[in-house]
């Protein structure tokens, strides 16, 4: 509990030290991005995933879908977007929801995979997703498992950001208004089919360039305002 | 490939010029591309972006030049003019803004050379000149529409035009005949109640009644053919006609769901194939009464619609549809000079305007002049040229072509005087060019002599252009006059973009297409005191005296050619729906190509009244 007090980069150490050789060491070997520099010049990865269910220690990850933001301009050459190969039945009441069925499921991908894959992608880089909270969990649970070690990543979640700014404009918050289609409305962003994980990042990349734009205009802005405790 | 799932894919293939790239380059592409936003307000493009081409995603972007003007404002799916390459044509100094909170796709300049190299029909679309892209988007919209033959694609349908007739099994063949002497018809039903129980036709009463001496009085069941052929409303009309030939019979039931609903004839189906022009011509040069032109007037949008279904060009539409309106005019003066007599003084009918032209569409009100010997004197000529007028101009109205509702007609005694008096009009014109002026010389110097003593308007025209060829100042008047009329900018999602940044709901394609171009055409035919009328040939000859470049004669025949195939089509559509004729296109119909050629075509039109702006040096 009392590690939460330290800065990441201590923490980054701690956890490196403790970590076996592998994708997660390689991760954590190299620095974070310096919390002081203008948000604009830093590199992120906006990421998505569409999972069985909401508790990353009973359920699985069925998709990844990211993509490269230099700053706030995103680049879709860096698109990814990967099906997990599963072991088990995809439940039904998911598979509506993110409309991958069982047979492409299971021509996906190993997780093992797709997940050193992401975390080459990620390194030197800060995590941008919607509700950030669900990729952290599956992603550090997916790595405890895996890798036997304890992920650490600087994350902007614009779900976060979206509510902080609304309580900082003294504005109440009604049901939904956080939800990425409701925060891309007010931003005159397009409408995206929704839960397909590459589209989903997508929208959430837009959306972080749009509150960048709306929050620091033509000023300076320390990434350290936009990470998310953790 | 990743990026197949993105819904961006799919926007920009629906998109020119991104529509004529194929599947593999599309997605290569989208590979390709990155992603801003700029909020309302911001500089475009972003000063920290090199050199791309930018499509408009959601939001708007407006351009203006260093004075500040609007030159151009993009909204979602449109292009931002790219600074890459600019193969020639001189792009003025421009600042752009966001005017929304917008987002914004971009392609870096290196990756769209590759995808140019890669295709060839996208890199048309960057490197061809206003010119060629005009040509190709002309071409397209006639194969678009040229189909095979008329009747392979009309249905039986669409040719019935009245309710079937019939009578009731008991009915006699007296009744029968005498129904169909009634009703002007050459077969008659057979029904009981709804149910279809035979036909006679006019041969059936020779062959069957009056070759073998039958009783008139017996029922006409007797006579009948029960035996029936039917189509339904969907058959081909090629499918019929080849069916009756085949058959040798000259009538068909048409049935739908089980209901009888009408008859189609041979003669039905080979007037469909005749109803061109050269039937038509011939008819009205063959016509006895005034009655009888307007009843094949009736055939004019018929004729308008079948040409524009075949691809025609629009220049050649005009000339049919003002041919028609020519024979239409010298039938009914002939028809007047045996009802009244012959003239007692010379005298030359004069078509006026788009008749002039020979620019016609299936909509024009009438414009028409007389103009009279010197000979002619008011007291012992007058009534007799007032009667022909009044009966050319009415007969004209009653065919469709209305009067003119600004009176320039040769029943206007004004505009129905001697040779010395029309030099008087147009020497007042030409020395007093205030707005009315200008716009009465605009009208009566498209001019063609249609029928009489041509002589007299080649004297008329020679002295107004060796007027108006000396008269410099004229001319500057003429020009300042007709360049207040500039056409819009282009299109802003549903609206018509104008200069200053007003929107219209609808475009008027005759008033800010159309006009501009025939007005310029007639301001260089004067300036080179040339004799041709039509905007076309006017334009061609301007170029041939060294007047315009052959380059900007070409291109605005081509930016003519084009917006009159808008309207024609547009005319077209609207008589399929039985609705009456307008100019106005509701830009939101428009396809994403239509907006753009119509665009290309206004800049065209833009650019020579910039040149001849500067030319005259009038200011604007």
């Amino acid at each position: 509990m009392l590690e939460r007090l330290l800065p990441m980069e201590m923490r980054r150490k701690r956890r490196l030290a403790r970590c076996a050789a592998g994708p997660l060491h390689d991760y954590l070997a190299t620095p974070f991005v310096d919390p002081a520099r203008e948000c604009r010049e830093v590199e992120y990865i906006a990421l998505d995933l569409e999972t069985t269910g909401l508790d990353p220690q009973k359920d699985q990850i069925i998709s990844f879908g990211y993509l490269l933001v230099r700053g706030v301009r995103i680049e879709l050459g860096s698109a990814r977007h990967r099906v997990i190969r599963q072991a088990c039945a995809i439940p039904a009441e998911s598979a509506v929801i993110h409309g991958i069925t069982d047979d492409q499921a299971a021509e996906g991908h190993d997780l093992e995979e797709v997940l050193t894959e992401l975390l080459q992608a990620l390194t030197g880089r800060v995590l941008i997703a919607h509700h950030a909270m669900i990729e952290l969990g599956f992603i550090g649970a997916a790595c405890q498992r895996l890798y036997g070690g304890e992920l650490l990543l600087p994350a902007v979640d614009t779900l976060g950001q979206a509510r902080a700014a609304m309580l900082r404009a003294n504005l109440p918050i009604r049901g939904g208004e956080l939800r990425l289609a409701a925060l891309r409305d007010r931003y005159n962003l397009p409408r995206y089919p929704a839960h397909n994980a590459l589209s989903d990042a997508l929208a959430a990349a837009e959306l972080f360039a749009a509150q960048i734009e709306e929050r620091a205009g033509k000023h300076k802005l320390p990434l350290k305002a936009l990470l998310m405790k953790q | 490939m990743e990026v197949e799932l993105l819904e961006i894919r799919d926007f920009l293939a629906a998109r020119p010029p991104f529509d004529v790239l194929p599947e593999n380059l599309l997605n290569e592409l989208v590979g390709q591309l990155a992603i801003r936003y700029l909020r309302r307000g911001s500089v475009f493009p972003p000063a920290d972006e090199g050199p791309a081409l930018y499509v408009v995603r959601s939001g708007a972007i407006e351009l203006r030049n260093e004075a500040g003007d609007l030159i151009d404002k993009i909204g979602e799916g449109g292009l931002c003019p790219h600074t890459c390459i600019d193969a020639g044509e001189q792009e003025p100094k421009r600042v752009g803004h966001s005017v929304e909170d917008t987002l914004l796709y971009l392609l870096p300049c290196a990756q769209l050379e590759r995808l140019q190299q890669r295709s060839e029909a996208f890199d048309h679309h960057f490197n061809d000149s206003i010119r060629l892209r005009l040509q190709s988007a002309l071409r397209r919209m006639q194969e678009g529409h040229m189909g095979q033959n008329r009747l392979m694609r009309i249905e039986l349908g669409s040719l019935i035009n009245r309710a079937p007739i019939h009578v009731g099994p008991e009915a006699t063949i007296r009744q029968a005949a005498q129904r169909m002497t009634e009703e002007r018809v050459s077969s008659l039903l057979v029904m009981q109640e709804r149910k279809l129980l035979g036909l006679i036709t006019d041969r059936d009463l020779r062959s069957r009644v009056l070759a073998a001496g039958l009783d008139p009085s017996l029922p006409v069941t007797e006579i009948m053919t029960t035996r029936l052929h039917k189509a339904t409303r969907n058959t081909p009309a090629l499918e019929a006609l080849l069916d009756m030939s085949r058959l040798g019979i000259h009538h068909l039931p048409v049935v739908d769901r089980q209901e009888v609903c009408g008859i189609i004839t041979t003669s039905d189906l080979i007037r469909q194939e005749s109803a061109n022009a050269i039937y038509l011509l011939s008819d009205i040069r063959r016509a006895e009464s005034p009655e009888e032109l307007v009843e094949l007037a009736q055939r004019i949008p018929e004729l308008h619609m079948q040409l524009v279904a075949a691809g025609t060009t629009a220049h050649h539409l005009g000339e049919v549809i003002s041919s028609v309106s020519d024979a239409l005019s010298v039938r009914l003066l002939q028809l007047a000079e045996a009802k009244f007599g012959p003239a007692p003084v010379p005298y030359c009918w004069l078509a006026v305007g788009s008749q002039a032209r020979r620019e016609q569409c299936n909509m024009n009100d009438q414009d028409n002049a007389l103009l009279l010997d010197d000979s002619y004197a008011e007291a012992a000529h007058g009534a007799y040229f007032t009667q022909l007028a009044e009966f050319v101009c009415s007969g004209l109205d009653a065919c469709g072509l209305v009067f003119c509702p600004g009176g320039i007609m040769a029943k206007t005694p004004e505009w129905r005087q001697p040779l010395s008096v029309w030099q008087g009009h147009f020497s007042r014109w030409v020395k007093a060019p205030e707005p009315k002026a200008m716009m009465l010389f605009n009208n009566f110097i498209d001019a063609r002599p249609l029928y009489g003593q041509t002589s007299l308007y080649d004297q008329l025209h020679h002295t107004v252009v060796k007027m108006v060829g000396e008269n410099r100042i004229f001319l500057a008047h003429l020009t300042a006059h007709v360049l207040k009329y500039r056409p819009p900018l282009g299109f802003f999602r549903q609206f018509v973009l104008i200069h200053d940044g007003e929107h219209d709901n609808h475009l008027d394609i005759k008033k800010s297409g159309l006009i501009p171009i025939i007005d310029l055409a007639r301001i260089h035919a004067l300036a080179g005191s040339l004799p041709e009328v039509n905007s076309r040939d006017r334009l061609l000859a301007a170029a041939d005296a060294r007047i315009i470049s052959h380059d900007a004669a070409e291109e605005l025949c081509d930016a003519l050619e084009l917006i009159s195939t808008l309207r024609a089509r547009h005319h077209a559509e609207l008589h399929k729906q039985g609705r009456p004729s307008d100019n106005y296109l509701d830009p939101d119909r428009l396809s994403s190509h239509e907006r753009g050629h119509l665009k290309e075509a206004f800049k065209a039109v833009r650019l020579m009244q910039d040149a001849l702006a500067a030319r005259v040096g009038t200011l604007r």
